[in-house]
């Protein structure tokens, strides 16, 4: 009920936000701040105050909702999704901050878009009836589109667009994935159903599981992403405004991988042990593509893009290794990628800011003049590149070693992205901040200092001090 | 009712009047209006009796939900499918009279003859839905044609009445007469033309009689096609959209296309012709044809009305899908489906047009403007947020994108496919929709980003009242019912 309140209320703000903002010029980026700070805080609450551990799946509501179907709105949680629900929470209010003075039109509807994406991106995590889950997947993306194609930069039509394609067709599959299921389960008991707890209990033939399982797959993995269905990602983070990007690679992305565990492998457990040599191959795969590719970009963002798709591998190589080290290092992983992409994104939006360009050839010696915008952006980049100490490393290793045990050539091959992180990592951070002064910078002021040592805070806790993560089991 | 129990057979009793008291309501209505048009010419009067006809019509029929299935003579057959279906034509059929009624005011003649029209056409919808019987089929196919021909011409001044009147009815008579022709040879086999006559198995497999039953039916087909716009019978479809007044355009893309498909299905499923392999493969090549042609042909499309034409042309396909994959035993949820989607296309329709018809009026200096492009949309949520919304919303309903009725639509048809391991089907359907989405998308993002300092930047004139309740009407609803499609589901299962 709680959930379902946090929810709507966000849509709520969003829509107050954006009328207050005809009235009162600039009230619609205070109201959002405020309301995503208080409905976090009832969150936290109301987790903490609950007598659970959520070890496992805990059903908050179930409502009918389309009787002709049997479709109920239930949503349930666990440790996972709290654990993504909180980076969503802390992710949303530093988009309202990041976003605090870049966007300068139609700022009351931008807001409204917001805090409905983050409101779909709640429900995707909370949802447990496949149709309710596939709506709010939807409903998280629309939003997302129009941030993109409204406040984007100069090809933001054409990323948008490409965007919603590549993620509508997908999950197309997945819903066709979804019906089926149901009916399956309408011959076996009777009774049709598109709960996933109803789901999880009906045996189903391996022949009919690998079927079903790739339409989820290829959905989740279009999201990840993986190659080959990647190339929608790097034109839609460079194209976003720096909110959209930081929420497109701080959640959306691991909105797949939240897929990918709660669906497909715990679903389809048989047909996903097959099929992990594929996943497995495609995740290596997208680890060193992405690599190679993002050490040959000039575009600050674009080289941030395709160093998600590497980490994101990391994660897909994890979840299909089946192994505990190895998914505890997922999580991680996604956590510190959430944090760490995060505020590169945030660090190039800033930088976009002052000198109106996302060319590395454009930047160059930025250090002289904002020393303090320099050691961010090389912390961050030594967090991409996974420095001990900062949370990305603990993921990585962690994978690396589980998926070692299980399947040595893949962590072998995997491991050499290491180095190409490291490479693309000083990329990016010596084009832009050592050689020769390209031109004066004003340093990072005190909101967006804030915005940096709170990601930074974070990631060096979780490198750490992991066991703050690595306690939960999160359904592993 | 102590009439009806004592003579059970009389040819025409109380309860078969009260099956068709809509019906009967509009054709009273037409001869009223005709004795209202000689008394006096205002276009006042005229339109509000048409309205009190149509509001009337609509109560009847509502009123007949949860009533039994009644065969009215050999000729018509009343059940819920087609109260419902007639409810759509007539809730339709009034937004239509709003909106002729905006567009007839712009000019200066009086105009009685064009209302006559339109309840002509509302009643040919209403014999189409019913009938049970070819020769009722036929009437209402004739009856439709006709009335819609005069009204597609009807603008004399525009550049584009003639051709498009001409076009619709030479090809609407072609298609006609095909069909009765389709008709005659089927009778020849069978020597029945009711529906639900008891066809032998025979007729399936004879040698001889099978193939003239079998053309026969082709010929048939195709009327209906014809007039569903299925390609490739699809010609027409673009240039008559563009040119008829958009009201009659309004008329034809929920009116005509509703009414023809309720016919379609009910005579393929009472007949059982999808038994016919041959059937089978014509209707499955028609309905891939028109979701990649009509898709990819509305993709260069500039002329928002020549868009819809082409759209409607891929959406109509989709909706063949059911009808392939039915099954006796899956009747009556594809009946439900069909209606439920028919709903969603409708509600869509009805909001598209509805704004194309108030830009005409509404977006320039000019008192009417005659062609509206995708770049008049531009910045339209900002210069009309209402009209915009409305926008969004039934084209996010045609690209079938959850929170509207057309996701629900689309999940019916998927469902069906499903059932029916029709993966083929359902692979086309999923790419022709990724193609929709490439010109249905550039749209909206169009509809939602204005240039600054653009002329066309600049609210739009006042508008009327009854406009902006019917506007903001057709948001909540399609709001309403794309969340909660439980609601439209129970008028369909009554």
């Amino acid at each position: 009920m709680t959930l379902s309140v946090i929810m709507l209320a966000l849509v709520l703000t969003g829509a107050i936000a954006w009328w207050a903002e005809r009235h009162w010029q600039g009230s619609a980026k205070w109201l959002s701040l405020l309301g995503l700070t208080l409905l976090a805080t009832v969150f936290a609450v109301f987790i903490t105050s609950a007598n659970h551990d959520f070890a496992q799946l805990q059903v908050l509501t179930r409502v009918m909702w389309i009787a002709t179907f049997n479709i109920e709105y239930s949503i349930a949680i666990d440790q996972l999704s709290i654990l993504l629900i909180a980076l969503t929470w802390l992710l949303a209010i530093i988009c309202v901050l990041i976003s605090w003075r870049e966007i300068k039109h139609k700022v009351g509807f931008y807001y409204f878009n917001l805090l409905l994406t983050v409101a779909g991106i709640i429900g995707v995590f909370i949802a447990v009836d496949l149709f309710l889950f596939f709506f709010f997947w939807e409903v998280m993306l629309l939003p997302m589109t129009a941030i993109i194609a409204i406040w984007g930069h100069e090809n933001r039509r054409f990323a948008a667009l490409k965007f919603f394609i590549f993620t509508q067709v997908s999950s197309l599959l997945m819903l066709v994935a979804i019906i089926g299921f149901a009916y399956f389960h309408l011959l076996q008991t009777g009774l049709l159903s598109f709960y996933y707890l109803d789901w999880r209990a009906l045996p189903m033939p391996l022949a009919m599981s690998q079927y079903l399982m790739l339409g989820f797959f290829i959905a989740f993995a279009v999201k990840l992403p993986s190659v080959p269905v990647h190339t929608w990602l790097p034109d839609a983070h460079t194209q976003a405004p720096t909110a959209g990007s930081v929420l497109l690679a701080g959640v959306l992305l691991k909105t797949g991988a939240y897929g990918l565990i709660r669906f497909v492998i715990f679903l389809f457990p048989e047909a996903s042990v097959q099929f992990a040599p594929v996943a497995a191959t495609l995740a290596v795969v997208s680890i060193l593509y992405g690599a190679k590719m993002a050490f040959a970009q000039q575009d600050f963002k674009r080289l941030i893009a395709y160093s998600s798709i590497s980490h994101m591998g990391f994660v897909m190589l994890a979840l299909f290794a089946f192994n505990s080290m190895a998914y505890q290092g997922a999580i991680v992983t996604m956590v510190a990628h959430g944090l760490s992409s995060a505020a590169l994104f945030c660090l190039a939006g800033m930088i976009y800011q002052r000198i109106h360009s996302r060319s590395l050839i454009a930047m160059g010696g930025f250090w002289r003049s904002a020393p303090r915008m320099g050691g961010f952006t090389l912390a961050f980049a030594c967090a991409a590149f996974g420095l001990p100490g900062l949370g990305n490393f603990i993921g990585e290793f962690l994978i690396l070693v589980g998926v070692f045990q299980v399947q040595a050539e893949f962590a072998i091959v995997a491991a050499l992205a290491l180095v190409a992180s490291a490479v693309y990592g000083m990329v990016l951070f010596q084009g832009s901040f050592q050689g020769p002064a390209k031109c004066e910078v004003i340093d990072l002021q005190r909101r967006e200092v804030a915005i940096c040592s709170a990601l930074l805070l974070l990631l060096l806790l979780l490198g750490c001090y992991p066991t703050l993560l690595l306690k939960f089991s999160f359904g592993g | 009712m102590s009439a009806i129990t004592s003579q059970p057979d009389a040819l025409f009793s109380l309860t078969m009047a009260q099956a068709i008291l809509p019906q009967l309501i509009i054709a009273f209505g037409i001869v009223l209006g005709l004795l209202l048009v000689a008394w006096r010419r205002t276009q006042q009067i005229i339109v509000c009796f048409t309205a009190l006809v149509l509001v009337l019509a609509l109560i009847a029929n509502i009123s007949l939900y949860g009533t039994s299935t009644t065969q009215v003579t050999q000729l018509l057959l009343v059940d819920a499918n087609s109260s419902f279906a007639l409810s759509l034509v007539l809730i339709s059929a009034l937004v239509a009279l709003r909106m002729s009624y905006r567009f007839l005011k712009a000019h200066i003649e009086v105009h009685d003859e064009y209302y006559l029209l339109l309840l002509l056409v509302v009643f040919a919808a209403g014999i189409l839905v019913t009938s049970d019987h070819f020769a009722s089929l036929f009437l209402g196919f004739e009856l439709l044609s006709i009335s819609l021909v005069g009204l597609v011409g009807y603008q004399r001044e525009s550049q584009y009445s003639v051709e498009s009147g001409f076009k619709y009815l030479i090809l609407s008579a072609a298609a006609s007469s095909f069909m009765l022709l389709g008709m005659a040879f089927i009778y020849s086999v069978s020597g029945d033309m009711s529906f639900n006559a008891n066809l032998s198995n025979a007729i399936y497999h004879q040698q001889g009689l099978g193939l003239f039953f079998q053309l026969g039916l082709l010929l048939l087909l195709s009327g209906i096609v014809f007039k569903l716009s299925l390609a490739p019978f699809h010609f027409w479809t673009p240039d008559v959209y563009q040119g008829a007044p958009t009201p009659v355009t309004l008329l034809m893309a929920t009116v005509s296309k509703l009414a023809m498909f309720v016919v379609l299905v009910k005579c393929f499923v009472a007949q059982r012709y999808l038994l016919l392999e041959n059937v089978q493969l014509f209707l499955i090549s028609f309905a891939i044809i028109s979701m990649l042609l009509g898709n990819v042909m509305a993709l260069r499309q500039q002329n928002l009305k020549r868009l819809l034409a082409y759209s409607s042309v891929a959406h109509m396909g989709y909706l063949l899908i059911i009808l392939i994959v039915t099954s006796e035993q899956s009747l009556a949820f594809s009946w439900q489906s069909i209606l439920f989607y028919l709903a969603a296309y409708t509600l869509a329709n009805l909001s598209i047009f509805m704004v194309i018809a108030l830009l005409q009026q509404y977006s320039s200096d000019a008192p009417y403007q005659e062609d509206i492009l995708l770049t008049d949309l531009q910045g339209l949520f900002w210069r009309a947020p209402s009209y915009g919304l409305l926008m969004i919303l039934a084209l996010l309903s045609l690209a079938g994108i959850p929170l509207t009725m057309g996701f629900i639509g689309k999940f019916y048809i998927l469902s069906h496919a499903t059932i029916a391991h029709a993966w083929w089907l359902i692979a086309i359907l999923i790419f022709a929709s990724a193609i929709a989405l490439a010109y249905y998308l550039p749209i909206i993002f169009k509809i939602l980003t204005a240039k600054a300092n653009d002329p066309q930047h600049m609210p739009l004139k006042k508008q009327h009242l009854i406009e902006q309740a019917l506007v903001y009407a057709l948001v909540v609803i399609s709001l309403f019912f794309g969340i909660l499609p439980e609601f439209v589901n129970q008028f369909i299962h009554s």
